[in-house]
């Protein structure tokens, strides 16, 4: 009934039984948690591969690691051959040579950040095939070029950055002067761009237009430079809502005429999806808003990426899809439900540079690799 | 010189057809500027500090002194605008032909026939009227970029 202690009172059997609950044996099911020993030293390499076991967000980061890894590592010689597959498909060396298409998503002030640098490090060696982000991630990194951002600080009073003309983004500032400058850059480019419309019936579409930009920049610190070099399509359906919009209706009055066409571009965008076959797609999201929602949808279109990595900050308690976790885009068939999807939660400022080092970066040497991925499957 | 050549050249003849350049910055409402090649009057001006948009911008809303219509221009407030000169001289009203041209007695003494009634239904009714009246009439010409208008017409007495 109830065990004797030394001074003669006894433990009820009811609180012993719950407090002192039998448990399930972890050991060999589940993996310990350990994290960097700091007696080795300070080696980077093992302080970011004992994130996986660190807990919490470290080891969401650490599955990130692992999940972009696969998507570089992936090879359609990994798979069975399928049976509908013609014998180009079935020949040993294009299975070999045939990779994951990544599709890559950013918001703006990552490249108003220094993550702009991590991101042209990736398109200019060529280890993403599809790029998708929002105006400001189009023109800051333009802006750059000409002018730099510099650091400042998050409790900056507004009213008197106002008066000095500086643009606060975060802990970033913007000196107006840096949209001068991309005002004199860009309008005689848009004059261009609508003399070819006319003289050469160009129909311009917002991928066309940063192509357009990025070879007009010429710069090689800008990501869109290497993306038109590379052939990768930047696709931003918004593309008026920032300072380029601003550029599109000024220019309007001006000199009236110049047609964007978004159609173009989802056609483009979606089929960048649809027609991946036989190649597997990933997805690697940074932030949300659009660039989350016009990777994920594309992918719908091909019942779901196979690998899936959200870095953001967004939570999921107001229904938005910014906040939604990979295990939604699931429900929609944004992604495959047999993926072993990833979402960070936290500011890609920090765990992207991160993810890169133990991922791409680790794999620059085979950048022969990422140029032959280019399969039939486009 | 002929009447021939007068016809021909009636219209660079005006007198007022020039413009000059003036820094967008400096037209207030009220006055003139060119806006798609038509002589305006600024009815509305606003401006945009410099900022993500780039230079500071003049926003002008102006209407077309010949034809009533809205035209709208957004231009660098350190940019040059182009400001009409606008030129008025009244005239005697001496006939309206059957085709709706007015026949007007000059300063000089000379007659001036090129003018069509105005197409404005409230000044051509007092026009019509006052002139089938018997009154005499003195009507106000606008002149700007090579274009004239009848725009306003006084009245100074009955005909003798």
């Amino acid at each position: 009934m109830s065990s004797v202690s030394s001074n003669g009172t006894s433990v009820p059997t009811i609180a012993r039984d719950n407090v002192l609950k039998q448990s399930e044996k972890l050991e060999g099911k589940a993996h310990g948690v350990r994290g960097y020993d700091f007696n080795q030293g300070v080696d980077y390499d093992a302080l970011l591969k004992a994130l996986s076991f660190t807990g919490f967000q470290a080891s969401h980061l650490g599955d990130a690691i692992d999940q972009v890894n696969e998507m570089i590592d992936w090879r359609l010689s990994n798979d069975p051959i399928d049976d509908e597959a013609d014998e180009e498909e079935r020949s040993e060396e294009f299975r070999r040579n045939c990779k994951c298409k990544i599709f890559l998503g950013y918001t703006s002030n990552l490249v108003s950040a220094g993550v702009r640098e991590t991101i042209r490090y990736l398109v200019e060696h060529k280890m993403v095939d599809v790029v998708v982000t929002t105006a400001g991630g189009v023109e800051e990194d333009l802006i750059k070029c000409l002018a730099p951002t510099f650091m400042g600080d998050f409790a900056l009073p507004g009213a008197p950055l106002r008066q000095k003309g500086l643009n606060r983004i975060g802990n970033l500032l913007v000196p107006n002067n840096n949209y001068c400058l991309f005002e004199d850059w860009v309008m005689p480019i848009l004059d261009q761009l609508l003399t070819e419309q006319r003289e050469q019936g160009v129909l311009w579409t917002p991928s066309k237009v940063i192509a357009r930009l990025g070879k007009e920049i010429n710069d090689p610190t800008s990501i869109y430079y290497w993306a038109q070099k590379n052939d990768i399509p930047v696709f931003c359906p918004g593309l008026t809502d920032g300072s380029l919009g601003d550029m599109l209706y000024f220019h309007s009055y001006k000199s009236p005429g110049l047609v964007i066409d978004i159609v173009q571009d989802i056609r483009a965008m979606n089929s960048e999806a649809v027609s991946a076959k036989p190649r597997k797609t990933g997805i690697i999201i940074l932030g949300g808003g659009l660039p989350k929602h016009h990777i994920c949808n594309a992918n719908m279109m091909r019942n779901g990426a196979d690998f899936a990595v959200f870095i953001n900050t967004a939570q999921e308690y107001d229904g938005s899809d910014s906040g939604a976790r990979p295990e939604e885009a699931i429900s929609w068939g944004k992604i495959k439900s047999t993926s072993k999807s990833v979402k960070v939660h936290c500011d890609a400022t920090i765990a992207f540079p991160l993810l890169v080092a133990q991922t791409f970066a680790k794999r620059q040497g085979a950048a022969k690799d990422f140029e032959n991925g280019r399969c039939k499957g486009g | 010189m002929s009447d021939d050549e007068h016809q021909f050249d009636h219209k660079a003849d005006a007198g007022a057809s020039k413009t000059y350049p003036q820094q967008a910055g400096t037209i207030r409402k009220n006055a003139y500027i060119v806006i798609k090649q038509r002589p305006c009057k600024v009815v509305e001006v606003s401006t945009s500090k410099t900022g993500k948009h780039g230079h500071a911008k003049c926003h002008f809303v102006g209407i077309d002194i010949f034809t009533g219509k809205k035209l709208e221009d957004i231009v660098p407030s350190s940019h040059n605008c182009d400001v009409p000169e606008v030129v008025r001289t009244d005239y005697q009203l001496i006939d309206i032909s059957e085709d709706g041209f007015v026949s007007l007695l000059t300063e000089s003494g000379d007659t001036k026939d090129d003018l069509r009634l105005p197409t404005d239904d409230q000044l051509l009714t007092q026009i019509k009227e006052g002139f089938g009246d018997g009154k005499d009439l003195v009507v106000t010409v606008m002149a700007a970029m090579g274009e004239e208008q009848i725009c306003a017409l006084k009245d100074i007495g009955p005909k003798n």
